[in-house]
């Protein structure tokens, strides 16, 4: 019996394919969750009266930043699932190395931030939707050009692909060791603890304001984009090493 | 046909049954024998074990082998395969009969005439 | 062509180590019986041929490549046991077809053929499949599969008799018109003896043996009779076991150095028995050469 010639850019076109089929399920929960959301955001994220002379103001405000911060969760979650042993095994069932599960983990991973940031985009307009429909009052809105809501989708899909990455990275890391599951928020909340006490800005809040607060698109696209692809290079090289079925 | 509780290893018991099929005169001389491949599938058994029964009886001059063509029965394979079972077979039963009748302190006479009564048997059968 | 060639192979678990130091190699297009007890390393060795785990030390090599990590092992090889898993969202149906799209040889005609016989639902979910039927599943994948090295790591566990000899049976009638490398693992012999070309045995992390199995009848000799005699008889050979039958009769299973014991048994007297090959192992792998009714003689 011949063998048979693969190439690593074949079996990651196939493993990609086999996991979107594979992931069905989350796709249903990413509805679910940002159904959830919506649901909370339509209590309006925040509100301020003033009343005088018989005059009584009320302004309420709704945003669907909500909606993404709980894809964000939902896509951080499917990004660490995806190193669990089970999955990791799925792959060696079939054809596979440590390389091409990785590689097409990532390209899963691209898809879901798009996927997310796609429907938490028209989530947001749902939302307006829904609160032109019931509020009463006048209503006061801004972006909702087709251009805002792409440069929207954009951005959230380079968010969310971080996030994406961060999550394959812890993943991998409590694969090697489960004392991480306790190390990551330990280091996490110790380094907000020791700030507070040192009466300093917090570590986190830079890193938050790195990525952020950046205006521009073009930065922000960069800057998001070389942290994903070291975060995602360290768990590969991680994986790497990590034995299956054993 | 074949007994895996035998104490007899399988490739021994496909050259046996091999034998007996050419007994029986399913097979005459000259004619092609079955393949390693058809004894494996028939017997569910490794087919390098089936080759291992036919080339034993190759070395006994039982069957010959042509190129590329397969196994055939060789000439005078049927009075091959008879006086070996005169010579081995039969003689090694005599000998455990012989046996077992001293342990049992069966005299010669006596053994004598359980041979002749079961001849007779067999004939009026 | 050599398929599996080891060298010194080691592989531990947090210091225990579960094989020590294998040095064999695989024939191609042979079937070969991994036969152990529980424990011996049978798994630990497919899964390391598999390219699942790594060598601790040592060396292991399949169609010429270390197998951790190689694409071109994985893509020629397939590793089936009761433990595959698959994801649990795709129906069985669409589990073959994925198969189908990985293994270039796939055969998804004889694997649809098999699905049907066995009576498996298109729209079933593996998890939710009995023991035996999960089985008889992976067993379709592996067979369907064509892999140039073939594993079967204790393929019919949970299977009910007439379902083994069916898988078997399917298994060879494969193996016959596509002829390929398989290891077959299994702690019941006498299931895959017919099976078989070699035997390759292991004990406690070593190989015992690595022998065709048509030998492997001829390799010991059952001889009983009185004690004294025996063992006399048996002098100069090694007695894998011995077992006391009646008040002086003693049964041994002796294994043939120099080819002088049939004649010094009957010489003897004694009554020669050929020893059957999953009695031969049992003597083999046992810790010592009494069996387990030493354990009650010994108060």
């Amino acid at each position: 019996m011949s063998l048979a010639r693969t190439s690593s850019g074949d079996i990651v076109k196939r493993q990609y394919a086999f996991k979107l089929k594979a992931h069905i399920d989350s796709y249903s929960s990413l509805v679910g969750i940002q159904m959830l959301a919506l649901l909370f955001s339509f209590g309006g994220v925040g509100s301020m009266g003033s009343y005088g002379d018989g005059l009584n103001l009320e302004v309420k405000y709704y945003s669907s930043d909500l909606v993404l911060v709980f894809t964000a969760i939902w896509a951080f979650v499917t990004a660490t699932t995806l190193t669990t042993r089970p999955y990791r095994n799925h792959d060696f069932t079939f054809v596979s190395n440590r390389l091409t599960s990785s590689l097409s983990n990532i390209l899963f991973l691209a898809s879901i931030s798009l996927a997310g940031a796609l429907t938490a985009m028209l989530a947001g307009n749902l939302l307006k939707v829904f609160v032109f429909i019931f509020a009463d009052g006048p209503i006061y809105n801004q972006g909702t050009g087709l251009a805002d809501l792409a440069a929207g989708t954009v951005i959230a899909l380079f968010y969310l692909f971080l996030v994406t990455s961060a999550g394959y990275l812890i993943g991998s890391l409590v694969q090697v060791s489960k004392l991480f599951v306790i190390l990551i928020p330990v280091v996490f909340f110790g380094s907000l603890f020791l700030d507070a006490v040192a009466n300093r800005e917090p570590i986190v809040n830079n890193v938050f304001q790195f990525y952020i607060m950046e205006s521009s698109l073009l930065l922000l696209m960069v800057k998001t984009l070389i942290t994903s692809a070291a975060l995602l290079a360290a768990a590969v090289a991680i994986l790497n090493r990590l034995e299956v079925r054993r | 046909m074949l007994n895996s509780e035998s104490t007899k290893p399988i490739y021994v018991q496909i050259a046996e049954w091999m034998e007996s099929e050419i007994l029986n005169g399913h097979f005459e001389a000259d004619q092609k024998v079955y393949s390693q491949y058809q004894l494996a599938d028939m017997y569910t058994i490794n087919p390098a074990t089936a080759a291992k029964g036919l080339s034993l009886l190759v070395d006994e001059g039982i069957l010959y082998k042509k190129r590329g063509l397969g196994m055939f029965v060789a000439e005078g394979a049927k009075e091959k395969i008879l006086n070996k079972r005169k010579n081995q077979t039969l003689k090694r039963l005599v000998r455990e009969l012989v046996l077992e009748a001293e342990r049992l302190h069966i005299s010669r006479e006596e053994l004598v005439s359980m041979i002749h009564n079961a001849k007779e048997g067999e004939g009026r059968q | 062509m050599k398929v599996v060639e080891c060298n010194g192979l080691t592989k531990a678990y947090l210091k225990k180590e579960a094989l020590k130091g294998l040095t064999f190699s695989l024939e191609d297009h042979k079937i070969t019986g991994l036969i152990g007890r529980n424990g011996a390393g049978k798994t630990t060795l497919l899964k390391l041929i598999a390219g699942f785990t790594k060598e601790t030390s040592g060396e292991i090599k399949v169609f010429g490549e270390r197998p951790f990590n190689s694409l071109s092992v994985s893509a020629n090889s397939i590793f089936v046991d009761d433990q595959m898993s698959f994801p649990p969202a795709l129906q069985l149906a669409e589990l073959l077809e994925e198969a189908a799209r990985f293994y270039h040889n796939f055969d998804s005609g004889l694997a649809k053929r098999l699905f049907d016989y066995f009576g498996f639902k298109a729209d079933g979910y593996h998890n939710r499949l009995s023991k035996g039927k999960t089985s008889i599943f992976n067993g379709i994948i592996g067979i369907a599969s064509r892999c140039p090295l073939t594993i079967f790591d204790e393929p019919t566990t949970g299977m009910d008799e007439s379902a083994r000899k069916d898988f078997y049976r399917a298994l060879l009638k494969d193996y016959i018109a596509h002829p390929r490398s398989i290891i077959l693992s299994s702690h019941h012999i006498d299931e895959i003896e017919d099976l078989l070309e070699d035997v390759l045995l292991l004990k406690e992390g070593k190989q015992l043996l690595h022998e065709p199995v048509s030998e492997l009848k001829e390799w010991a000799h059952g001889i009983k009779g009185p004690s004294e005699k025996v063992l006399k008889a048996s002098e100069g050979h090694d007695i894998l076991y011995r077992q006391l039958t009646g008040a002086d009769t003693l049964y041994a299973a002796v294994r043939d150095f120099s080819g002088t014991l049939l004649d010094a048994a009957a010489g003897a007297g004694l009554e020669v028995t050929p020893v059957r090959v999953s009695d031969l192992f049992i003597y083999l792998t046992n810790e010592t050469k009494g069996g387990i009714d030493d354990v009650f003689s010994q108060n």
